[in-house]
């Protein structure tokens, strides 16, 4: 065990390091004296840890209300997906109805547009519902391009939960909606969460389409704030967007290592088909 | 019960809509302001705040935006039919603005008194077929900067000429660790630093017959002494892989002789290498002296309804005391007479520096697509300076593409 | 077993299908409609212009070069991330000292946006400034500092890398799935019929895990062949358009030349380019699976 432990560690530590090395660039930018950026050669050592640099960047790039907005994007996003998603996979994966087939390859399609290439109807689209500048365009948009996944992914996991149950509960003289509450539901729980994370990650991250739909700073997604440090401007302040950055990617590195047990599990139950 | 979190959440969020959609129900001016620094959006709302004091029926609404992506958000809101009712722009964009009729001319709102504040310089670029499309909001001027104590280290003379600045690059570069020159080789403003070469050898973007000036012998001349540089080792190995903030921090890491920079540099200087010593000169000479002046205009939407409002907000932000605030700030070069005598502008030995061009400098042609001009500039540039193609196949090639984009 | 048809599922579908239609279906229709028209530089439709637009794009000589990029990138980062992939999560998969460090480790990437490991790359790949050739210094593997980026197939090497590392992720999860829901049973067999591990992959596990490859191929081909933001932080498509991809350079023709009729052609372009790949790929290496689609 010992000896396959090494073995492995010492396979995979080539692409361990990879992985590890811009979070450790990052770590220490963040937390240098803005005048030892530019010291030549640039080195991972530095005189004290600038804790400041990240005070000044929470007042500097508005940090507080650009979190809050990505989260409130994320999280309705990811609830109206699922609320859409849910019953659409319990259909396809329990019922037989005309279009199916052609539902399905729909749903592969809505895959393969990138949004950089629908963005420009998109935003016509916006402007007609009136939802330009509003965080809801987004909320909008997330669900319509996460949809496609979530539905696949549940969908192949409702159908390894088995149909006798349901309808064992059925026969027993319980209503169709009283069983799918019942047995169903608590049984997909978990696919459900590993899903909703799935959405999450992709819209905490999505750049393009936040970009485009959201016009005044005050509604900047975490993304989008943080590039706007960097795009164009006379001057970077390095220590400040990685400080930034770091600050962002931090919650959802934790969340993630906590909850990635659980994405496998998902995967495995799901037992993609 | 889930459900019920999601409605008041729902609810909660349309009710601050409607709370702030309907509390301000006067005029409202939208403007979109580039982003020059971390300073520029605080600066604009902090202007708008006390605009908004005194005229308490005007709203303006400001919307910043990053300067990589400002075309692209102006063209899918004008796409969108939502364009703001004034943006800053750069001026190199004004004539397709112009020419699609999304630009309003502003002479009528013009008083001769507002006028007056401006210089003349940065008025002209925005003039458009004898009408004035927009002001000038912000400019700056290229100047060479030198690290003096690497020249000094060399023991030579900072450069007049090209000539000059060839061989102190040439005793500079053998300094250990250490490079003459900083060519920028990689993203925007690549075909400005060959311009900068190009003007001085006596060349010039555009022929007098609107063609493209690439295929002239002062254009090939300065090509060829730009691939020399590189070929020598003059400059920074791959100038290709250096796109304009890179070649700055090699200045800052104190490993380059001789780099070609705007204003804005200098406050960075100070604040990022303390220690470092520095000169703001002239560009090196050929035939002419040349600077490159560039300016961002303020512009109106043709498609505004509130104009007027726009117009009383702008009007507002040329004060003297907010101009001032402005280009110290940012560290630009001032626009407005009375700044520019200021005893800051006239004293301080780098400002002055870069000044010191102005009389002479030349701007980028206002002419229709523009970005895509000089996109064909900068690939031939980077063929050129890869080796891929000689300086001549390069920039011929080049301006023939360009005749084409040009219609001539 | 089904339950009772009739209007029920379709009811199910039908919020979400709408969504899906509203939100991108109006979009491809108005992408279709801009192709045959002339477009003005901010978006105006001005008259109908038939196949125009479509004609530039095929006289376009940049056109074809970001094509075959487009085709190299793409296979070059699926490619490299499946055979990366699969051995990683085998080896997540089997019980080791530390295998929960290592699980986190490799997933670390998911956790920044696409854009943000771009920036912080292409800071740390600078050639002077940079911590990576500082790094191979200090190590004593480089004598001189490399630039990366200076030079299109070295800077577009170092993409496709980079694209390999953000893909492994997403697709040693899929796999990770599939492994952990492979019958133990088979491999105890086998032992016992004294089949080499290399055996036991090539006979088990590669055939089980077969379903789990083919949608981490096609989900990955699209992904990848619609991403913009390594490329587009990097290097913007250069030197001189040597790493432009379809993708980088339909933006640029769009937002910064504002040629947006010829940009919507090449959008459509794009979309079938992929339709017909996943249509062919279907075909060939799914089939067996469409048989069993058949019989739910």
């Amino acid at each position: 065990m010992l000896k396959k432990s090494l073995l492995f560690w010492l396979i995979l530590s080539p692409l361990v390091v990879v992985i590890l090395f811009p979070f450790g660039v990052m770590f220490v930018t963040a937390f240098r004296p803005r005048e030892e950026l530019f010291t030549y050669p640039p080195t991972w050592t530095f005189s004290e840890f600038r804790w400041a640099n990240f005070a000044e960047m929470w007042v500097k790039t508005n940090f507080g209300r650009a979190l809050l907005n990505s989260l409130y994007v994320s999280v309705l996003s990811t609830v109206l997906a699922m609320i859409l998603s849910i019953p659409a996979a319990y259909a396809l994966s329990r019922y037989r109805f005309p279009g199916k087939r052609a539902y399905r390859t729909f749903l592969l399609m809505t895959q393969m547009m990138s949004p950089i290439v629908l963005v420009l109807g998109l935003f016509r689209m916006m402007v007609t519902l009136g939802l330009v500048n509003t965080l809801n365009s987004l909320v909008l948009t997330y669900a319509a391009f996460n949809m496609a996944f979530t539905i696949w992914m549940l969908q192949s996991y409702f159908s390894t939960i088995p149909r006798d149950l349901e309808e064992a509960a059925w026969i027993d003289g319980a209503g169709h909606l009283t069983s799918l509450l019942r047995v169903f539901l608590p049984l997909a729980v978990p696919a459900m969460a590993v899903t909703a994370i799935f959405g999450f990650i992709n819209s905490w991250n999505e750049f393009v389409l936040a970009l485009t739909m959201i016009r005044s700073s005050d509604g900047f997604t975490l993304p989008v704030q943080i590039y706007s440090q960097v795009a164009g401007r006379y001057q970077i302040e390095w220590h400040h967007v990685m400080a930034a950055t770091m600050l962002a990617t931090l919650p959802v590195a934790i969340v993630f290592s906590w909850l990635q047990r659980f994405l496998i599990r998902g995967m495995a139950l799901g037992a993609v088909k | 019960m889930f459900h019920r979190k999601v409605a008041r959440l729902a609810a909660s969020a349309l009710a601050i809509g409607l709370l702030a959609g309907s509390a301000f129900a006067e005029t409202t001016v939208n403007f979109t302001v580039a982003e020059y620094s971390s300073k520029t959006g605080p600066f604009y709302k902090q202007v708008a705040a006390d605009f908004e004091k005194a005229n308490p029926d005007i709203k303006i609404n400001i919307e910043v935006v990053p300067w990589d992506s400002l075309l692209q958000r102006l063209t899918t809101d004008i796409a969108g039919g939502t364009p703001p009712d004034m943006s800053i722009i750069g001026t190199r964009w004004l004539l397709d603005f112009a020419s699609q009729g999304v630009a309003e001319p502003v002479d009528k709102y013009l008083t001769p008194e507002f006028k007056g504040t401006f210089i003349d310089t940065f008025m002209k670029p925005g003039i458009i077929n004898g009408k004035t499309m927009g002001l000038p909001v912000a400019a700056s001027a290229r100047a060479m900067v030198i690290n003096t104590d690497l020249y000094n280290k060399a023991g030579v003379k900072p450069p007049k000429t090209w000539e000059d600045l060839y061989n102190a690059s040439e005793k500079i570069s053998k300094l250990p660790d250490t490079f003459g020159f900083g060519l920028q080789g990689k993203e925007i403003e690549t075909d400005a630093y060959y311009y900068y070469a190009l003007w001085t050898f006596g060349g010039d973007i555009l022929r007098p017959d609107g063609k493209s000036g690439l295929d002239s012998p002062e254009a090939l001349a300065a090509a060829t002494f730009y691939k020399k540089m590189i070929d020598k080792g003059l400059t920074q190995p791959s100038p290709t892989n250096y796109s304009r903030e890179d070649v700055f921090n090699l200045f800052k890491q104190g490993k380059v002789g001789t780099i070609f920079t705007f204003p804005m540099l200098i406050p960075q200087i100070k604040a990022e290498a303390p220690n470092l010593h520095y000169a703001v000169l002239p560009f090196p000479i050929q035939k002419t002296e040349a600077t490159y002046g560039v300016t961002d205009t303020l512009m109106l939407f043709s498609s505004s309804k509130v104009k007027a409002a726009a117009w009383k907000f702008i009007e507002f932000t040329y004060q003297d005391k907010y101009r001032k605030q402005f280009d110290l700030g940012e560290g630009f070069l001032p626009v407005t007479k009375n700044i520019a005598a200021l005893d800051y502008f006239k004293n301080d030995k780098d400002i002055a520096g870069f000044a010191a061009g102005l009389p002479y400098a030349k701007f980028a042609p206002v002419i229709a697509n523009w970005e895509e001009i000089a996109d064909t500039t900068v690939r031939a540039l980077q063929q050129i300076y890869l080796g891929q193609v000689s300086p001549e196949d390069g920039l011929k090639a080049a301006a023939k593409k360009i005749n084409g984009i040009r219609g001539l | 077993m089904n339950l009772s048809a009739g209007f029920k599922p379709l009811a199910m579908i039908l919020p979400g299908l709408a969504l899906a239609v509203l939100i991108i279906g109006y979009p491809i229709y108005d992408l279709g409609y801009a192709s045959l028209h002339e477009v003005s530089r901010f978006g105006q439709f001005r008259g109908l212009n038939g196949l125009t637009n479509f004609r530039d794009v095929f006289q376009d000589p940049l056109f074809y070069g970001s094509l075959i990029r487009t085709v190299i990138w793409t296979f070059a980062v699926v490619g490299g991330t499946l055979a990366l992939s699969l051995p990683i999560a085998m080896m997540l998969n089997e019980e080791f000292y530390g295998r929960g460090l290592a699980r986190v480790i490799i997933m670390l990437p998911w956790s920044i946006s696409l854009t943000m490991t771009a920036v912080v790359w292409r800071w740390a790949l600078n050639g002077r400034a940079g911590l990576f050739n500082a790094t191979l210094m200090d190590l004593g593997i480089l004598k001189e500092p490399i630039e990366w980026l200076g030079e299109a197939h070295q800077a577009f090497t170092v993409e496709i890398l980079i694209g390999i590392l953000v893909s492994i992720p997403f697709t040693t999860t899929i796999f990770l799935g599939g492994l952990s829901a492979l019958p133990q049973d088979s491999y105890e067999a086998a032992a016992v019929d004294g089949a080499t591990r290399w055996d036991q992959f090539r006979h088990i596990t590669l055939p089980l895990m077969k379903p789990f490859i083919n949608i981490a191929v096609v989900l990955n081909v699209i992904y990848v062949f619609n991403s913009l933001p390594i490329i587009w932080v990097m290097t913007e498509g250069g030197p001189a358009n040597g790493t432009d991809i379809l993708v980088t350079y339909l933006y640029k023709l769009a937002f910064r030349f504002g040629q947006l009729g010829k940009a919507s052609a090449i959008s459509l372009i794009m979309f079938g380019v992929l339709m017909v790949f996943t249509i062919i790929y279907v075909l060939l290496v799914m089939r067996g699976e469409a048989g069993a689609d058949a019989e739910e």
